[in-house]
């Protein structure tokens, strides 16, 4: 079955994309999702960040994107379990280490920006 | 109605557009536009990606054996990371994506064991495996 949403492929017989946590058709109308005290507003995402979580780890040179990885396996394996909550909590943890990652990049890239343009302008200075 | 989380996502689409020119007129290899990578730098090992900018570089160019000789997981991960980063441009901007397989759990964690390993294996100065570090199979 595909999500009408995000196209995601997701078993037939499973209650929630895996890809971005719709409520797929053909669950009976006013069956429980298998998730208890827990009210997730399902038109929101359940992003694993799977994408994001290996640029990172390839791009950034970082070990933060390793744990975005772990999590991001963690969201489908949770949403397999129909455990929502935690699928949400996994994919929260998953961005975050995702931001870690690239914010820690971007500080790298711009601290070695510095330094080229500090190195740049002594060198022209004492070529003059 | 654009939304304050299209515009942002319309903004890093144009960054990313940015960066890939970048990465296409400037090459890595030899110019000091990039920062080198921190691990790298800081510990003299390579990282599961070091090599990937210069392998970027040179897949935009369209030589696959010198993108496969600086990082042989950029060049297979490569065509997967532009799909999925299509379609999650896509789900914001327009919001839907592209349609994609539910991947199960397990697969994710080999894929994390398998880049684990890599950044692990291209650092052995043992003979086949020392083909994996950045460039050396250019001068086999």
């Amino acid at each position: 079955m595909f999500c009408t949403q995000c196209g995601a492929g997701n078993a037939d017989n499973a209650a929630v994309c895996v890809q971005c946590g719709r409520t797929l058709p053909g669950m009976t109308p006013g069956a429980a999702l298998p998730v208890q005290g827990v009210t997730l507003p399902m038109n929101e995402a359940v992003q694993n960040y799977l994408v994001f979580a290996i640029l990172v780890t390839v791009f950034c040179c970082l070990p933060a994107g390793i744990p975005a990885i772990v999590y991001a396996s963690q969201v489908n394996a949770k949403l397999q379990a129909g455990d929502l909550a935690g699928a949400q909590a996994a994919s929260n943890n998953a961005k975050l280490w995702c931001m870690i990652s690239a914010g820690a990049c971007i500080g790298v890239a711009f601290i070695y920006g510095l330094v080229m343009l500090v190195a740049l302008s002594f060198s022209v200075s004492h070529s003059n | 109605m654009q939304t304050r989380k299209q515009w942002l996502a319309a903004a890093i689409c144009v960054a990313a557009a940015v960066a890939v020119v970048m990465l296409k007129v400037f090459d890595p290899a030899t110019s000091g536009m990039f920062p080198p990578c921190p691990v790298r730098y800081l510990t003299g090992w390579y990282c599961p990606g070091c090599g990937s900018l210069r392998a970027i570089h040179q897949l935009l160019h369209g030589n696959l054996r010198a993108a496969w000789a600086m990082n042989p997981l950029t060049v297979v991960l490569a065509p997967f990371l532009t799909y999925g980063l299509v379609s999650s441009a896509l789900l914001e901007l327009r919001g839907q994506g592209l349609p994609q397989p539910a991947l199960r759990a397990v697969w994710i964690r080999a894929l994390c064991a398998a880049i684990i390993l890599f950044g692990i294996v291209r650092n052995l100065p043992i003979h086949p495996f020392d083909c994996l570090a950045p460039g050396a199979m250019l001068h086999l």
